[in-house]
Formats: structure tokens, C-alpha cells, sequence
């Protein structure tokens, strides 16, 4: 697989742009990606994505946090070192609320965080569509399409991509 | 129909000001929006960095004396053991509040007008939670223990009692820093990838390069990036309802008259609420107009914002009348005489300072006009800000300087210290916002961006739009 070159594209409109993702999947090119510098409607079907895991990362961690400091307090201020403040028992579960809260969300979020850097890939400095020059539009107005395929699809692909309305195909060869 | 003509006929008579002044397409508004990161460094910055640097000064040499002298350099003493620095500390933390309920409970109720200035305000909360979380530190009298706050397996074999909300302050707040600020960054990164791609020095493209770290705008990460960032938003929303909640329980908790009422928490967050927008008001008239970014924060952001503080200026002015009400309803003497002696005790003047500037000045929002006046607003903006000040001296320092047993009454009066902490700290977050205004791009540019899609198809499904044609496909196009 490391010997896998990258065809990049440039489309002038995301109509088209999304009809190439789905014309290469329909010839059975798996490995594609769009970059825009908005999300695009329609993505997400064009490229046949799955449904994204972050909010059952954000809620198993949510619920894990607020587990954690639930038993954190009733453990440390319950049993381990009771303190009798005020006559209150030591267990006293409405005074145990805002620190379960606190933790349930601090846990989801820094999950939600850590969980999309790690879904994106990121960090990654490089990558082989940066070899482009011009893909630096992908970030401002630019509507791109990259294709990972072995180097033997290369002109195929460039060829097909051109046919799409592609308004530049560039060739990243060593990948 | 000439094109002026023809808006004019159709325009929204609900919405006379637009949230975007034109239609300017992508690569325009990088352009604009880059262009106060990208440019060289004006004087003007420079100028107004090396003066509040003064103010920084102030707040170093206030900070270190606290350190050396301890917390006898302050004014605080007994009965007033609380005075400028839980002020300051509950002032800053409710400044904040303004960012996350622009950029997390707008961003829920579809408020498209929150989009071009929910960077602003979450930077400005960033910085005020910083200068918040150095009080009750610094307070803490022997300040370089901090740590023993939290839960961890000390030699001195005792835990944080949780029974006490003083350690419910320490997880809220350490929450509510930490989560601001992942959300900030997590906004940031499709911009520090449009600054990477933009830069025109190698050092720059490098150093936004590292920041954006790898983003391609990549389908694979929008669809993470947008569920994650509404999640966040999500999580966001009580948890700025919760933080103030937990504040204003270090005083509904207590026992004292003028504390120990049930009204604070919902009467906290109002006024956190209040004393944000019109931080962000300060703020943002000044930079709009100093960046040249008056086309994407139009008159209509400026006119909403002013609602909202008429809006939570009047449920401030609830809280007050309702706690009033309570002091004499309830009929306890303590809690009568702390009310009265608000109106008639030494510091009355700071309590009808509070008056006129948290129930009087929020009045003049009432008038379409007033809201469209930028010296009303930002006069009126700082106002609130020095009267919701006020307010939080008022409840902490002056309930305090009667106790219970007239004998132990003292007054309560600041040293040169309270004076520079207080000040100091305005410089700071100076500082720290201007340094914000040069490096990172003040306005989201992706989310703009986004936001232009939305009204050109808000117009294209009312049947007039100017860009319409732009949704379209080349061979779709009429």
C-alpha cells in the first residue's frame, strides 16, 4: 500500500465536485477525500462515510466523568477521612452534584477534543496533497478531490477526472 | 429594476440591517479577514501595548507585594475578610460568561448572528477566566500551596472537603477554563489553516502550519469537526449556567444577611450575562472599527446585543427588587437591616451608583436609535460594567462590614495594592487582547463563509436572489 500515488482535482463548483466522488466510487475507487473550505452538503453521502463516533465518545466519557467524581467524593470525603461539617452525613449525595457535573463535563469534552484529533488523524504536518501548490485553495475557495489509487490507475483516473469537468488534475507520485 | 431598487422592494421589513453587507465570495473575505493578521504590525498597536504594558507593571509589582507582604497589604481584615480581590474574581468570571452563551447557546438556537463574533467573544472569555482564576489564588494567603486544592494523595493524608462549596468553585472554574478554551482552539483550527495557506513569509506559514496542525478540510474531518463542535456547544450550555450557579453558592450557601438568599444563582447568571455583552460591546466598537471589519459586524449585531442587555439588565433589576422583597417579607431583622442599610449605610453612594448604572442606563436600549448609536453604546457598555461591579462589592464587601454583633462593624477600605490588582488586571486582559487581535484571525473565517451559503440560499428559497445562481451547478445555471 505505501506505493500509492495521489491524483488531485480541482472543480469549479461543489455540484460537480460531488457527482466525480460518486462517478469514481461507482468505478469502485474506494480511497477518495474531498477538501473545501466549508463543509460541503452532501459529502458525507457522495462518498459513502459512515456515521461519525463523537457523540458516543462525548457520552461514554461524559458518563464515566461524572461516575469518577461521584465515587471520588463519596469515597474521599464517605469513607476514607469523614469530615462532619454542619452535622451533614458523611455520604451526602446533594452536596456530591456540582463536582459530578463539572467532571461529566470536563471528561466529555476533553473526549470530544482528543477524539477528534485522533479521527482526523491530526496531528499530521504532512500529507502528499500538500506537494500540490495550488491545493493551498482548499482552505480559502478551493473545491478539491483527491484520490489515493495504485500507480498503475494513475492515468485512468486522471483521465475520468478530466471527463467530470475537473477544471486541473495534478499527479503526486511518491507517496 | 436596478439592483438597489429591487432589494429595497424585497427586503425583510423584520430585518432592516443585515448580519452581512454584501455578498463578497470566498476569496474576498480571506482577503479581508486575513488582512489584520497578515499585515505588518501597525504603530497604533504598538502604542497601545506599550502603555497598558505600564498597567501590566502595576499589576506584577501589586501581585509581588501580595506574595511578600501577604494578604495584610490588602484592606481586607475582619469582619471584611472578602473584599476587592472576591469582587474582581466574581466580576471577571461573569464578563466571561458572554462568550460561551454567544458561541454555544446561540450557535443551538440557530442565531446567525452569532457567527461573526462568537471568535471575539470566546477569546475575550479565555482571557477574563485567566484574570479571574488569579484571585482566589492569590487569596488563598499562602498562595504557592494552590495545588492542596486539589484531590490528590498528599502527605498531609487529608482531602478537599467537598461538603463546601469553596472546592466546587475550584472544579467549576478549572472546568469552564479548560473547556472554553478547547472549544476556541477547536473554532481556530480551519482558520489557522486558511492563515497557513495565506501567509505571505515562510515563518508565518510555519508557525500557523504547526497550530493548524495537518488540517485539510478534509470531508472526513468537516463531518467529525461539525458534530464535535455542536457538542461542545452542547456540553457548553449548562456548563455556563452551572459555573455562576456554583460562584454565587459560595454566598447563598453562607449564613450571612445579604447572602444567604435562594434567588442568587438564576440572579448571578443574569448579571454574568449582563456585565459579558457589554464587555463585548466595549470591546468590539473600538475593534470593528480600528480592523475595518464593519461589514461582517454590522449595526445588527451591535442593535442585538444591546436587546440582550435590556433584557438582562431588567431580570437584574428582578433580582434586586425581589431581594428587597425577601428582606422584608421574610422578617428577619439581620436581613432587613443588611437591605436598609444598602440605602442608608456608609456606602450608600456605591449602591445608587449600582442603581443608575445596572437599571437605569439598560433603559435606554428601549430606543431603536439609542442601539444604533455607537458613543450610547459604548458609554452605556462600560457603565453597566463599572455598576456590575459595583454590585458585586456591594453584596460581598458591604454585607460583610456589618457582622452580626455590632461591636466587631468595621469599614472596609482599599490599599494601593487593591487599587493595582483591580487595575492591573483590566491591563492585562488588555494586553492579552490585543495580542489576540494581531495574531489569530478575530473573525471565523470558515463560519463566515458557511454563513454566506446560508443567506445566499435563504434568498435563492425566496426567489431573489442576487447570487442564487451561484448554489447552482455550471450546467444548472439558467
Amino acid at each position: 500500500m505505501s506505493a500509492r500515488a495521489y491524483v488531485v482535482a480541482e472543480f469549479a463548483a461543489e455540484a460537480p465536485l460531488l457527482a466525480a466522488a460518486r462517478a469514481l466510487r461507482d468505478q469502485g475507487h474506494a480511497d477518495l477525500d474531498l477538501h473545501s473550505p466549508v463543509p460541503l452538503h452532501g459529502a458525507e453521502e457522495a462518498l459513502g462515510l459512515k456515521r461519525s463516533v463523537v457523540p458516543l465518545i462525548a457520552l461514554v466519557l461524559g458518563v464515566a466523568g461524572a461516575i469518577t467524581g461521584y465515587l471520588m467524593q463519596w469515597w474521599m470525603v464517605g469513607v476514607d477521612f469523614p469530615i462532619n461539617v454542619g452535622g451533614r452525613p458523611p455520604h451526602s449525595a446533594p452536596a456530591f452534584i456540582p463536582v459530578t457535573f463539572e467532571l461529566g463535563v470536563l471528561f466529555s469534552a476533553l473526549g470530544i477534543f482528543f477524539g477528534l484529533f485522533k479521527l482526523w488523524g491530526m496531528p499530521r504536518l504532512h500529507h502528499p496533497v500538500f506537494e500540490v501548490e495550488a491545493f493551498r485553495s482548499a482552505s480559502v475557495d478551493g473545491l478539491w478531490l483527491s484520490a489515493a489509487v495504485l500507480p498503475d490507475r494513475v492515468p485512468a483516473v486522471t483521465a475520468a477526472l478530466t471527463a467530470l469537468g475537473a477544471r486541473q488534475v495534478e499527479i503526486v507520485e511518491d507517496a | 429594476m436596478t439592483t438597489e431598487t429591487r432589494a429595497a422592494a424585497l427586503a425583510d421589513p423584520l430585518e432592516p440591517v443585515p448580519v452581512l453587507v454584501g455578498r463578497p465570495d470566498d476569496r474576498a473575505l480571506t482577503a479581508s479577514l486575513t488582512a489584520p493578521v497578515l499585515q505588518p504590525t501597525r504603530r497604533g498597536w504598538l502604542i497601545l501595548v506599550s502603555v497598558l504594558m505600564v498597567g501590566v507593571g502595576f499589576w506584577m509589582l501589586s501581585l509581588a507585594t501580595t506574595l511578600v507582604v501577604g494578604i495584610g497589604a490588602w484592606g481586607n481584615n475582619i469582619p471584611v475578610a472578602w473584599a476587592f480581590d472576591i469582587t474582581t474574581f466574581v466580576w471577571w468570571i461573569g464578563i466571561g460568561h458572554a462568550g460561551t452563551l454567544i458561541s454555544a447557546i446561540l450557535l443551538l438556537f440557530q442565531q446567525k448572528w452569532r457567527t461573526s463574533i462568537n471568535r471575539f467573544s470566546e477569546a475575550m472569555t479565555l482571557f477574563a477566566v485567566a484574570m479571574a482564576g488569579v484571585y482566589p489564588i492569590i487569596h488563598l494567603g499562602r498562595p504557592w500551596f494552590f495545588w492542596w486544592l486539589m484531590p490528590y494523595p498528599s502527605t498531609n493524608q487529608i482531602w478537599p472537603n467537598f461538603k463546601s462549596a469553596l472546592p466546587w468553585d475550584v472544579f467549576a472554574i478549572s472546568t469552564y477554563a479548560t473547556v472554553s478554551f478547547l472549544f476556541w482552539f477547536m473554532g481556530l483550527i480551519p482558520d489557522l489553516a486558511t492563515l497557513r495557506d495565506t501567509a505571505p513569509t515562510r515563518l508565518k506559514r510555519v508557525v500557523y502550519g504547526i497550530f493548524a496542525f495537518g488540517w485539510r478540510g478534509s470531508a472526513r474531518h468537516w463531518q467529525h469537526y461539525r458534530i464535535g463542535y455542536l457538542l461542545m456547544a452542547g456540553l457548553g450550555t449548562p456548563l455556563v449556567v452551572s459555573v455562576h450557579t456554583i460562584v454565587s453558592f459560595d454566598f447563598a450557601i453562607s449564613q450571612l444577611p445579604g447572602w444567604h438568599t435562594t434567588i442568587f444563582p438564576p440572579y448571578f447568571v443574569a448579571g454574568a450575562i449582563f456585565s459579558g455583552f457589554a464587555m463585548v460591546l466595549t470591546l468590539m466598537i473600538p475593534a470593528r472599527k480600528l480592523l475595518g471589519l464593519e461589514q461582517v459586524i454590522t449595526m445588527k449585531h451591535l442593535d442585538n446585543m444591546a436587546k440582550v442587555i435590556l433584557a438582562t439588565g431588567l431580570m437584574v433589576s428582578y433580582g434586586y427588587a425581589m431581594e428587597h422583597f425577601m428582606a422584608w417579607y421574610g422578617g428577619n431583622d439581620g436581613e432587613a437591616f443588611a437591605f436598609l442599610n444598602r440605602w442608608t449605610g456608609p456606602y450608600a453612594p456605591i449602591w445608587y451608583m449600582q442603581l443608575a448604572c445596572n437599571v437605569l442606563v439598560p433603559q435606554l436600549f428601549w430606543f431603536p436609535a439609542l442601539r444604533r448609536n455607537l458613543v450610547v453604546l459604548f458609554v452605556a457598555s462600560v457603565l453597566v460594567n463599572v455598576g456590575m461591579w459595583a454590585e458585586r462589592f456591594m453584596i460581598i464587601a458591604v454585607s460583610l462590614h456589618r457582622d452580626f454583633i455590632p461591636s466587631s462593624w468595621a469599614m472596609y477600605y482599599p490599599t494601593w495594592v487593591d487599587w493595582g490588582l483591580l487595575f492591573g488586571s483590566m491591563c492585562t486582559f488588555g494586553v492579552l487582547f490585543l495580542l489576540f487581535l494581531r495574531f489569530l484571525p478575530v473573525i471565523p473565517i470558515a463560519e463566515v463563509k458557511e454563513l454566506r451559503r446560508e443567506l445566499d440560499h435563504d434568498d435563492f428559497a425566496a426567489g431573489h436572489g442576487p447570487a442564487a445562481h451561484a448554489l447552482q451547478a455550471p450546467e444548472a445555471r439558467p
